[in-house]
């Protein structure tokens, strides 16, 4: 797993690569708060490059996404196509994130 | 690096390979390799490779946080087999005897849900057919998906 970090507009925007599974999802989750509590509040995260996303990923996910809330900031995620997305549906995930088609979507939702 | 051991074809059975791994965590990336070169390989469509790494990940990462009663190491077996029409993944174990089918499908309305139990949800959402059997001390779980969808 690897991710790349940009900041567009004024929001942070996280892109990530590889694996999201029960061995990379804490140093993903980890970052994700990192950067929540870094400053700017509002976070694009793109999975579109991702191979896969288990549980643990959504586990992060999930609390990255309650750790915005509580500091009056806002995740937004993009790039959730295909198996990937099917898993959001199953998993009953989808409503529980701002998902947008592409990055410039989210950025332009989340730029203040 | 080593990414387990791979079989030829052989009458009935097109190709498989098997992996032993320590009760750690970050052994699953070692099985990930070898799903990743095992489907490389025999050109899995993107979606069997996709369930088959997810379905891994959770049973694996169930096993290694939640099945032992004692501290001590354990080995678990990962074999991935390729038959005509579909795939076969089978996990064996040591530990504490568990069924993941009569694990209880979790809530997914709740607004304060917890993540967990999603995990098996998945499992039995990905797979198209999963066969849980406890022989002799050891927890069998077979999980098998077809290559169309």
């Amino acid at each position: 797993m690897k991710l790349v970090e940009a900041v567009a507009e004024d929001v942070m925007v996280v892109e990530a690569y590889g694996r999201l599974d029960s061995t990379t999802s804490k140093v993903f989750g980890d970052r994700l708060i990192s950067l929540l509590q870094t400053g700017r509040g509002s976070l694009v995260v793109d999975l579109k490059n991702i191979a896969y996303i288990s549980s643990a990923g959504f586990r992060a996910l999930l609390i990255a996404n309650r750790a915005a809330a509580g500091r009056d900031g806002k995740l937004a995620l993009c790039g959730v196509t295909g198996e990937v997305r099917r898993l959001f549906d199953i998993g009953g995930f989808t409503s529980e994130f701002l998902i947008f088609p592409t990055q410039a979507d989210g950025i332009g939702k989340l730029r203040p | 690096m080593n990414t387990g051991s791979s079989v030829p074809p052989q009458a009935g059975l097109s190709a498989s390979c098997e992996i032993r791994i320590d009760n750690n965590l970050s052994e699953i990336t070692r099985v990930a390799d070898m799903v990743d070169d095992f489907a490389a390989r025999h050109q899995f469509p993107e979606q069997v490779l996709f369930a088959l790494n997810v379905v891994l990940d959770e049973i694996i990462n169930n096993i290694i946080s939640y099945g032992y009663e004692d501290a001590g190491h354990h080995e678990i077996a990962v074999r991935v087999a390729l038959r005509p029409g579909n795939v076969e993944a089978v996990v064996e174990d040591d530990g504490k005897p568990f069924d993941p089918l009569a694990a209880p499908a979790p809530d997914l309305t709740s607004a304060q849900r917890e993540p967990g139990g999603v995990g098996l949800h998945f499992v039995r959402n990905l797979m198209d057919e999963v066969t849980y059997t406890r022989r002799d001390g050891i927890n069998h779980l077979r999980m098998m998906k077809r290559l169309a969808p």
